[in-house]
């Protein structure tokens, strides 16, 4: 059900499935205190203008000498002047990538894992919950979709944080809410003063909300909470599992499920994902993945 | 002592003294033992005491929750009530087990002894001061130092001085000088060629932790060999990175050490561990005149000093 | 077409010629343990204490370090450069066992995306077995449709048949190999007989076992059986010694190394039994013991047959004697619940 589009053989460096590709970073919007999106191009020309991905995938970015961590591509593979990708200060690498300035070099090596399934949601009314960074790979999604606005039904949006500094891509939420043809809702877990919006978790905006099933197809990303307790509501709601689409995260060294580490079961979470419906990771080897 | 040991741990368990009980059981292959953890007090039926108890039990107790009836050499109690002065076990929830310990039997050293792997042997015992292997109807006797392992040989305190209930008569020590050989073969190197020595022998370290994982002196939650912000070490396993993991265990677990050996004889690569780990303890011995393990109600080595201590430190 | 025979007596003939081409790998204790090492010239006393290295065969191809690339900064930025290619290797008294792992893990690293520093390794590599003739007790590779004795894993394959080996060519490159390498005898129907008798004995001599069929559904079945994984995790202390020396094992890290301004992608062997293996800077899916100990045998005799079709076991055995604590996998094995709530 989810589109595959893996073509081993494109975009290797020097043949060899663990080079990553020379890759300079060209802006760097500072999204919350702890996280940063990188916006960056490749340096070889060629590539430049060939690199294509789908949105849903990521890729392996290196601060050389420090190491490699997978980060999902953030733009839109609609918009391909340059890519972005966001990360959240959390180690070693990422503590890295928040040091570095505009001209730095990184290694990209990808793209990787499977993308968001396209012909799935054509023609159909998509429903995006997202929750806090989580928006990343959503935000990818919704671009490509907005882009290609006539393909798609209605689109509705619920984005949320914990604090209105914790909001993340605040250029796009001020854009969606802007689009007549959005349906738009920000929410914080904690508002403040000078927050005029709604201030609630995200599953439970999203009840309120209540988004028909009918046609209907839902894509979640954020933190594991949300995403536990965003679920029931979507089927209260009348979701069936096929219409619940999600991407997991696991740590990840290799990035193209050689490595072993990333597997829930029999499947690597680098390659038969990042993104899974709702109903495939039901029939996962456990419960707890 | 196994008879009593059985009827021990059961008792213990039927009277609801003890949740747990940890000893050991014959293994699966030949000449071995391997831990038995049981709540069920059917099992105890199979806890053996015999010259291949070769694992420090105290380990388990940094995981397991509830009381506990652990079966322990001499270097194991130590162990117990090194976890003790570190407030890792507290005494009121172990009931020792003693086992008064005549040394264990170092399989590879009789490999040696007899120029035979350890599957073509039909038996080996112990009895008294000889140790007996038994191969194709023949019998060799070998004097027990020469088969039983080093750190055995340099054991102060094989009898538990801190139990609950004593197995047997005490025990010995054995005290046979052949255990500091490889130490003072090292003493008498010169700096660089002790540093050759060890950048050698730690090149074939492969970085399983198996010697800091079988240690009960090694209880940190996270290892710093594990850490990233800051890396001291790569998890890779180059001499350079082996080394730096050794040099700081070492020093981590001065005072709590108490040379049961496990480290060497876990070592899949047959590092010489002890040579490191024993000459610690002595030099804990040395400098601040404690031995490991001893008094339940001390506490540890390097948590705190005493003024005294620091004339003789700072020269 | 016969079969070949070679003298103890002239093996150091043959490693001589074979090092003409190639880096002769044999087994080793120079180095502290036992292990495949390069042949020193003229040592072949392995011959007398050989059953099996500690450290597997696959540290050939798969090492326990190994330098993925280096990377050097200067004013236009950074360069990768690749590390040079190395010699061909020929590996000496292989044994079956070990044989057949490397020919397991060979899906993992052709799977989708090929691995280029295993794969252009083995195919440059020849292997020579060697039959078992004195198996431990920790063997029970016949249980994994193995034979000590015979392989169609290596190039060539040897027997031992009292002063000489039976050689026997298996594939297109052991046939090249010996077209080019004198010192062979044709070997007698006599020869032959004796090398069929060695693999039968071998092969008798194998007493452990384990029943391997409906494995997976059995797995499968007690998957979620927390109370079970508990006790068989119980003893386990979460070293790496059963996977880093497993020769079907193939988990690997990737780490870099920065020195000023120039540096080395390393890679290296990992186990799944340490608990940061899947440590996330929120949450560690197998935090807990039971978890990954349920996950080493889960993966060997489930998910991998599950992708594969092959169980990712030789029953070499080396895990269950080098464990610290005697944990044995075919006691596991033997003990799995067969009334198991079926998961969910």
């Amino acid at each position: 059900m989810t589109t595959t589009d893996i073509s081993p053989s494109r975009f290797l460096a020097q043949g060899n499935v663990y080079l990553p590709h020379i890759v300079v970073i060209e802006k760097i919007i500072e999204e919350t205190p702890g996280v940063r999106t990188l916006h960056f191009n490749f340096k070889d020309e060629k590539l430049r203008k060939e690199f294509t991905f789908q949105s849903g995938q990521f890729a392996q970015y290196s601060v050389f000498g420090i190491g490699e961590a997978p980060f999902c591509i953030s733009s839109s593979p609609t918009r391909h002047d340059h890519l972005e990708f966001a990360v959240q200060r959390v180690g070693r690498v990422t503590n890295a990538l928040h040091r570095l300035g505009v001209g730095a070099e990184l290694g990209f090596r990808g793209p990787y894992g499977n993308s968001f399934p396209l012909d799935f949601l054509q023609g159909k009314n998509l429903v995006f919950v997202g929750g806090g960074i989580g928006l990343a790979p959503l935000r990818s999604l919704i671009w490509n979709v907005i882009d290609n606005r006539d393909r798609y039904e209605k689109i509705d949006i619920v984005y949320g944080a914990r604090t209105p500094a914790d909001l993340c891509f605040k250029y796009d939420l001020e854009a969606w809410g802007k689009d007549k043809t959005v349906k738009f809702v920000t929410t914080v877990d904690r508002g403040e003063a000078s927050w005029t919006g709604k201030v609630g978790v995200v599953p439970k905006i999203l009840e309120e909300a209540a988004p028909s099933a009918k046609n209907a197809v839902a894509i979640v990303c954020g933190p594991p909470i949300m995403i536990r307790f965003t679920f029931p509501v979507l089927e209260k709601l009348g979701f069936t599992p096929e219409q619940m689409l999600t991407t997991l995260e696991k740590r990840m060294k290799c990035g193209i499920g050689k490595c072993g580490r990333c597997n829930i079961g029999n499947i690597y979470v680098c390659r038969d994902g990042p993104v899974f419906s709702y109903a495939q990771i039901k029939s996962f080897v456990s419960s707890e993945y | 002592m196994e008879q009593r040991l059985r009827q021990e741990a059961r008792t213990l368990l039927e009277q609801g003294k003890v949740d747990w009980i940890i000893g050991f059981e014959p293994g699966s292959l030949k000449f071995t033992t391997t831990p038995l953890i049981t709540k069920d007090k059917s099992d105890v039926q199979r806890l053996v005491i015999n010259p291949f108890i070769v694992n420090n039990l105290a380990k388990f107790l940094i995981e397991i929750k509830g009381r506990v009836g652990i079966v322990a050499k001499g270097c194991d109690s130590r162990s117990i009530v090194s976890l003790i002065q570190d407030n890792k076990v507290i005494r009121e929830d172990v009931v020792i087990l003693a086992v008064p310990c005549t040394g264990v039997i170092d399989l590879s050293k009789v490999e040696r002894l007899m120029g035979k792997d350890r599957d073509e042997l039909d038996d080996i015992t112990r009895e008294g001061d000889k140790v007996i292997v038994k191969v194709d109807g023949e019998k060799r006797e070998f004097p027990a130092p020469e088969a039983l392992f080093d750190h055995c040989l340099a054991c102060e305190f094989p009898t538990p001085q801190e139990y609950d209930i004593l197995l047997g008569e005490p025990s010995s020590p054995i005290a046979n000088p052949v255990a500091k050989e490889k130490i003072e073969k090292l003493k008498q190197m010169t700096p660089e060629q002790r540093w050759g020595f060890w950048k050698d022998e730690l090149s074939r370290c492969i970085r399983c932790y198996a010697c800091r994982n079988v240690c009960p002196a090694c209880f940190c939650q996270r290892c710093f060999v594990e850490e990233t912000e800051p890396q001291w070490a790569l998890p890779v396993p180059r001499w350079q990175d082996n080394l730096i993991f050794q040099i700081v265990r070492n020093i981590h677990v001065a005072g709590r050490c108490t040379d049961c050996g496990e480290c060497e004889r876990a070592c899949p690569a047959h590092i010489p561990l002890r040579s490191l780990t024993r000459e610690m303890y002595d030099i804990v011995d040395e400098l601040f005149h404690f031995k490991s393990g001893m008094d339940k109600e001390a506490l540890p080595l390097m948590t705190h000093y005493e003024q005294e201590e620091a004339e003789d430190l700072f020269r | 077409m016969s079969n070949k025979k070679v003298s103890k007596k002239d093996i150091t003939k043959l490693l001589s010629q074979w090092s003409q081409q190639f880096t002769v790998l044999v087994p080793s204790k120079e180095s502290g343990v036992a292990e495949m090492a390069e042949w020193d010239g003229k040592d072949t006393s392995f011959l007398d204490w050989y059953r099996n290295t500690v450290v597997p065969p696959k540290a050939s191809f798969l090492p326990p370090m190994e330098e993925m690339f280096h990377f050097q900064k200067d004013k236009e930025g950074y360069r990768i450069e690749l590390p040079p290619n190395e010699h061909k290797q020929l590996i000496f008294s292989i044994r079956p066992c070990d044989a057949r792992a490397l020919a397991i893990i060979d899906a993992n690293f052709k799977d989708l995306y090929q691995d280029p520093y295993y794969l252009s390794k083995r195919k440059s590599a020849v292997l020579v077995g060697l039959g078992c003739t004195n198996p431990s007790q920790s063997c029970f590779c016949t249980s994994l449709g193995i034979s000590p004795a015979e392989s169609t894993d290596v190039d060539l394959m040897l027997t031992d048949i009292g002063d000489q080996f039976l050689v026997e060519e298996i594939t297109d490159k052991g046939k090249e190999l010996i077209a080019k390498t004198s010192g062979l005898k044709e070997a007698t129907k006599d020869d032959e007989t004796k090398a069929k008798e060695a693999k039968e004995a071998a092969s008798q001599r194998i007493t452990r076992k384990i029943n391997t069929e409906g494995i997976i559904d059995k797995l499968l079945a007690s998957f979620d059986d927390k109370d079970y994984w508990e006790k068989i995790a119980a003893k386990c202390i979460s070293c790496g010694v059963c996977t880093l020396l497993c020769p079907t094992c193939y988990c690997f890290d990737i780490n870099d190394e920065l020195v000023r301004q120039e540096g080395t992608r390393f890679r290296s062997l990992d186990s799944c039994s340490f608990p940061v293996y899947t440590k996330m800077p929120m949450e560690n899916p197998r935090q807990e013991k039971w978890r990954r100990v349920r996950q080493k045998v889960c993966h060997k005799f489930g998910f991998f047959p599950m992708s594969f079709n092959v169980i990712a076991c030789t029953g070499c055995g080396r895990c269950i004697r080098l464990c610290p604590v005697n944990w044995d996998i075919t006691q596991t094995l033997a003990s799995l619940p067969v009334k198991a709530e079926v998961g969910k």
